[in-house]
């Protein structure tokens, strides 16, 4: 008997069109281990639920002031949402039992499939909850399932995740192991080991590359890219995904400040050529 | 779009060239005046006002146009003094401005025959009345004749004028048309400007174009088998017609700039289940795509056998942020009427009036939109005046069905007595005027009455808090909600907030509350049923809201699912303004529940969709689809909007940047900085649902 973990989602996004293949419902997991610096999803960074707070419309009535009890640092227990009058207050995260989740995801599950789609896993990253995942896959043997993925795992939890699978788009964000782990925290080794895994096998694959301005547009790391993927049976297609400015939006509602370590404002470029040159199909998000 | 049309487009759209034409404004009562004094008959007010704003008209010619005809004339004189019309308004239901507004002619039976053949007859009628000395009739024919005599001259001038300024093209149509059938597609648009341009002369506003690919294909299919058009130039064509829509729209008559009901409708099956989307459909669809004008607006029919290039196509358009297509399920819609009681084949040939409202070409002088239930009022009342009383869910049921019969009773028994101003040219495309000498006006084969059903979802979400808190969890006392509704929430923010954010929201596929939603339009169905108005027509039940989801609204006190005082209803059938629904998935779950076709006198569910998934060919085919799930499950009209709330709100900021930015409103498209900010704000509301 499978020890049953728990895990923590953030959102359930209907009708996602990047996602995969036909219409998707994608599951963002909470947690990642990686801090890229562009990361428009700064709530997905946390393994934990925390608060999120809208202050945009926010009018300063006060109310959430005079009911929180925890004044000197947010336990995100909830005390202040229900007084907002605008509800600009709300919890990012939810624990649920993988029993839980595959129940979210049945409930529209006909729905998907009948348009081609299914559900895919993203984050945050994924694979930071493994055993949660694995054990989620398991209860949707009949679902078409995909992942997105930083591909930042082991490679033994990669694999078993990775089989479960029937999708998979995995990000390769930097070839240079230096500056990956300048602008993401971490090393590229992992990852790079997982995209080999993935290069010789025959699970259908993508491959994304967030384009980022000055810190990944280089020729030298598309066409590095290109050579490591170039020839993978089961590589589907690069996508390319120019870096946009409002990747900063959320980061003053979880409370943080957004501080790239690129000037957010110079062009991107985009080599598709480089791609055409090695046989690989790509197209820009 | 080519160079010539992109030319012809920004001379009459951007640079507006043809307003320098325009004359000064007349009088509005030069005309009601005289006809007071003179004790005029209303038929010959009508006639004698559409004959003195054709000759006041001064033709027109622009370099290189095909197509010709644009008003001078910027505003119609009106047929009644003030206090006339006060005494018509004390004594007859008015409807809107008096006119014959809101119906689809039957454009062929003129196009088709051409005048001369139909003077003919029109004189063998006048001999058959006069010999049964008919005396009316024989009046009402020779009105018909005076006016045709009227059109014809406008056309002489038209002639002459393209001759002297050399265009061939134009001065060759206007001597065939109107005196005879068209030669060619070029001809037949020539008459459909002509006619439907004097209808506008006639202030018969909101009459739409509906079925163009039908009646005017046989025109292309000649054409393009004599080798006089290819696909091409037949698409040029199309665009240079298209722009004749919107050349004098500013001087139509509507609620808000765009409003003026120049609707069209493409495809749809046939009784033998052949689907009628042809190549002029298509050419429809391309036009409206690569010209990027709010008019003519497109509808397209589909069903089960529609297949996913059309959807995608018009997605296409969709995408280029027009508010249309707005598409309607023949599915559903066609069995909807043939129950309410309209013939096999008329269903079959049902077009959308202004909005949505479904109608019959050429043959019904109904009345879509002479009314307006208002479901979030009725609960709302049933709720303040008997909820401390009940029992039990069921009792309060009850009483809203009660209020519905109510409500219901009132509406019909306030719309009696119409009366329609006489619309002599109109008559001359309907079904049994020239036969019977007998005003369109006066009522056709169908004259059945439209009521909208406003605020849908606030009600079931109203309904489903009430069962939750009151009943089912006794979490709120009955007396406690009413008082809190009474003083609009005052000291009850906390109230108010669970209300409004966390009880059950219609759109998030939830039984709970969409299941009472389902009940309350059964409910409103039913109370309609075998109820008759005194044009022997019927009433019809639908899930519209015109600009009633903004005026009901204002009277009806803070409801029961947190919305407060004033606070707006959602437009036509859709989720409430502050709901936060999952997502488009479950909100077309949600709305597809109901039987729609039982309520079926039109009203789409507005879907927002955020432009950014219209981004590549992949993803406007899985929009498509999203599109063909929602008539697949039953839906029986969607129209979707690709918005950006960060656009919306830059516009209101710097107008002038904006000048081509189009929005849906209720039923139509306009230009966002062009309309009220009260219409703007709420359109932004909405906007925070999208996806």
């Amino acid at each position: 008997m499978v020890q049953e973990v728990t895990g923590v989602i953030f959102d359930i996004k209907e009708f996602a069109v990047y996602d995969g293949p036909g219409i998707r419902q994608t599951v963002f997991m909470k947690g990642c281990p990686l801090r890229c610096n562009w990361c428009h999803n700064p709530e997905g960074l946390s393994a934990q639920p925390q608060l999120m707070v809208s202050a945009a419309s926010c009018t300063h009535c006060g109310a959430c002031a005079a009911v929180c009890q925890h004044p000197d640092g947010c336990v995100a227990c909830g005390q202040c949402i229900s007084v907002c009058p605008l509800r600009l207050r709300r919890i990012a995260g939810e624990r649920l039992s993988p029993q839980q989740l595959a129940d979210r995801i049945l409930e529209n599950d006909d729905y998907y499939a009948a348009q081609g789609g299914g559900v895919t896993f993203s984050g945050g990253e994924p694979l930071m909850q493994a055993a949660f995942l694995q054990q989620t896959l398991d209860l949707l043997p009949h679902t078409h399932k995909a992942i997105e993925t930083s591909g930042y795992a082991d490679a033994d939890v990669f694999d078993a995740v990775v089989k479960r699978l029937d999708y998979v788009m995995m990000d390769v964000k930097l070839v240079d192991d230096a500056l990956h782990q300048r602008y993401t925290g971490v090393s590229n080794q992992k990852i790079l080991r997982n995209l080999k895994s993935l290069c010789q096998g025959t699970l259908p694959f993508v491959v994304r590359i967030p384009v980022i301005p000055g810190v990944n547009d280089s020729v030298q790391n598309f066409e590095a890219t290109a050579r490591l993927i170039a020839d993978a049976p089961a590589l589907q297609k690069v996508e390319l995904l120019p870096y946009h400015k409002t990747a900063g939006a959320k980061y003053e509602m979880v409370g943080k400040a957004y501080q790239p370590l690129f000037h957010t404002e110079q062009p991107v470029a985009i080599h598709q050529e480089i791609f055409s040159r090695y046989q690989i199909r790509s197209e820009v998000l | 779009m080519n160079p010539r049309i992109e030319e012809m487009r920004d001379f009459f759209i951007v640079k507006k060239g043809h307003h320098a034409r325009r004359q000064p404004p007349v009088d509005p009562y030069c005309l009601a005046v005289d006809f007071q004094k003179n004790n005029t008959s209303d038929i010959q007010r009508a006639v004698q006002r559409l004959l003195f704003v054709l000759q006041q008209e001064q033709p027109v010619i622009f370099a290189g146009e095909r197509i010709a005809l644009t008003r001078t004339v910027p505003v119609i004189p009106e047929l009644f003094t003030e206090d006339e019309m006060d005494a018509l308004k004390a004594k007859y239901w008015i409807h809107e401005k008096g006119d014959v507004c809101n119906i689809n002619v039957d454009y062929a039976r003129l196009i088709n025959c051409g005048f001369t053949k139909k003077k003919e007859e029109i004189r063998q009628r006048i001999a058959a009345f006069s010999a049964q000395g008919d005396n009316s009739s024989v009046e009402y024919l020779q009105v018909l004749l005076q006016v045709m005599a009227g059109i014809e001259d406008s056309a002489e001038r038209y002639r002459r004028e393209a001759e002297a300024q050399g265009n061939q093209t134009v001065a060759q149509s206007f001597s065939n048309i109107p005196a005879n059938p068209p030669r060619n597609l070029t001809e037949a648009m020539q008459f459909f400007r002509l006619l439907h341009f004097c209808m506008w002369c006639g202030r018969n506003y909101h009459n739409t174009v509906g079925r163009l690919d039908q009646y005017l294909f046989p025109y292309l299919k000649q054409d393009l088998d004599n080798g006089v058009l290819d696909e091409t130039s037949a698409l040029e064509l199309v665009e240079e017609f298209f722009l004749t829509f919107n050349r004098d729209s500013d001087l139509y008559c509507g609620m808000q700039q765009g409003d003026n009901g120049q609707s069209l409708v493409l495809g749809g099956r046939d009784q033998n289940g052949r689907d009628c989307y042809n190549l002029l459909s298509e050419l429809c669809l391309k036009a409206s795509l690569e010209l990027r004008l709010i008019d003519p607006k497109i509808n397209l029919r589909v069903h089960s056998k529609t297949p996913l290039s059309t959807y995608i196509l018009g997605t296409e358009l969709t995408k280029q942020g027009l508010g249309f297509p707005q598409y309607s399920n023949d599915d559903v819609v066609i069995p909807g009427l043939i129950r309410l009681g309209y013939r096999e084949e008329d269903a079959y040939n049902y077009v959308v009036a202004a909005c949505w409202e479904f109608i019959i070409p050429g043959c019904a002088m109904d009345v879509p939109n002479i009314g307006a239930l208002s479901f979030a009022e009725v609960v709302d009342d049933a709720v303040l005046n008997t909820l401390p009383q009940c029992e039990n869910f069921d009792q309060l049921l009850q009483a809203v069905k009660q209020e519905i019969y109510r409500q219901a009773d009132a509406l019909c028994s306030q719309t009696k007595n119409l009366y329609i101003f006489p619309a002599p040219l109109l008559s001359l495309m309907m079904e049994g005027c020239v036969e019977q000498a007998r005003d369109v006006s006066l009522g056709q084969r169908y004259n059945n009455y439209g009521l909208h059903g406003t605020g849908l979802a606030t009600a079931a979400d109203s309904l489903a808090a009430v069962k939750k808190y009151v009943f089912d969890e006794k979490e709120v006392d009955a007396a406690t909600l009413v008082q809190a509704l009474r003083n609009d929430f005052e000291g009850q923010q906390e109230l108010c907030n669970k209300l409004r954010f966390e009880a059950p929201k219609m759109g998030n596929n939830d039984d709970a509350v969409d299941n009472l939603a389902c009940w309350l339009l059964e409910q409103f169905a039913q109370s309609l049923q075998g109820r008759h108005n005194d044009r022997g027509g019927i009433y019809r039940p639908g899930t519209g809201s015109a600009m009633y989801y903004l005026w009901h609204a204002k009277d009806i006190p803070a409801t029961p699912d947190g919305r407060r005082k004033g606070e707006a209803l959602p437009a036509n059938y859709s989720p409430s303004l502050f709901s936060r629904c999952k997502g488009p998935v479950s909100i077309l779950r949600s709305f597809a529940k109901p039987d729609l076709s039982k309520t079926i006198n039109g009203g789409p569910l507005t879907l927002e969709l955020h432009d950014t998934v219209f981004r590549t060919p992949d993803s406007i085919r899985k929009v498509a689809m999203l599109v063909k799930s929602f008539m697949d499950m039953g839906g029986h009209q969607l129209q979707l909007n690709a918005v950006n709330k960060e656009t919306m709100l830059d516009a209101q900021r710097h107008p002038e940047n904006y000048r081509n930015l189009i929005v849906r409103v209720w039923g139509w498209s306009g230009y966002f900085v062009e309309l009220d900010k009260e219409y703007q704000d709420h359109i932004i509301q909405r906007m925070e649902l999208s996806v």
